[in-house]
């Protein structure tokens, strides 16, 4: 990855977006690579039996998505400085998740740079919304400002 | 509903060793595969290594939370630092407010991950809610 230079980010810019695709398959590797294996993730019919339509994804995998957008446009993952959004819909297998950001305010000073996201899914309806990113970039190097 | 009486009631982590094998199955399960000039776990990677907290919290007999109508509702994370194989992680999970509201009850769970030389990693703040059976 490179990383995205401060200076081409502006309010109001939309990030490229990020589609995954959610499988079965999917889900459960996440539960064996973060530990969560709550069977309402893994167990269709333990599902079914607590009230859902069937095995959803953790909320996680959806933040995860989320958090790879913003990665991927900085280009750089250690310039993210807080993530935060409400899971405000069910994934489950099958569905297409698109999360779309979007600039809303950029401080010359701190080099910090806020996103919005929201992630929707095939239907258009919000799974994550309410979603903020918070970015901070390097300090600018001196030699462009050489006397 | 949960008895307000366990707010305040905290969990630990046992160190959390992270390695290249954990950081890329978790890279590849989620699909978010770039490579940085140097190997660092995606900052969201703080649910793997904070889990065990959140476990302990579902899984304590005492607050009894009903986890089978137990969702993620909302989750907020601060990253103070990149996270790299060879990093050992402690997390500390604190149940902080157990609310009534409609027929749902909401659980807020803070979290603090600290390395082994006692600096902030991450912080985290969790809300689950619970539906009435």
């Amino acid at each position: 990855m490179r990383t995205l230079d401060f200076e081409q980010v502006s309010p109001g810019q939309a990030l490229p977006p990020l589609t995954k695709h959610v499988t079965v398959e999917q889900i459960r590797q996440y539960a064996e690579a973060s530990g969560d294996r709550n069977p309402i993730h893994l167990d269709e019919s333990f599902a079914r039996s607590a009230g859902l339509p069937g095995v959803i994804a953790h909320g996680m995998l959806t933040m995860a998505f989320a958090n790879q957008m913003v990665t991927d446009w900085l280009g750089n993952r250690s310039l993210l400085k807080s993530l935060h959004g409400r899971f405000a819909g069910m994934v489950v297998p099958g569905d297409d998740v698109t999360c779309s950001g979007t600039v809303a305010s950029k401080d010359d000073g701190t080099r910090r740079v806020v996103i919005n996201l929201v992630v929707t899914n095939q239907r258009g309806e919000k799974v994550f919304n309410k979603g903020v990113a918070e970015a901070e970039f390097p300090p600018q190097r001196s030699s462009t400002h050489a006397a | 509903m949960t008895d307000s009486r366990w707010v305040g009631r905290s969990y630990e982590t046992a160190p959390f060793e992270v390695t290249e094998q954990s950081i890329r199955a978790y890279m590849a399960a989620v699909g978010d595969v770039a490579e940085d000039d140097e190997l660092m776990a995606p900052p969201t990677y703080a649910m793997v290594y904070g889990f065990d907290a959140y476990w302990q919290l579902w899984t304590d007999q005492e607050v009894a939370l009903d986890v089978a109508h137990l969702v993620h509702g909302e989750q907020r994370f601060s990253f103070q630092r990149p996270v790299r194989p060879g990093d050992r992680i402690r997390t500390t999970g604190r149940l902080t407010a157990i609310n009534a509201r409609n027929d749902m009850e909401l659980v807020t769970f803070e979290l603090k991950a600290r390395d082994a030389e006692d600096q902030p990693v991450s912080d985290g703040t969790a809300l689950f809610i619970i539906r009435k059976a």
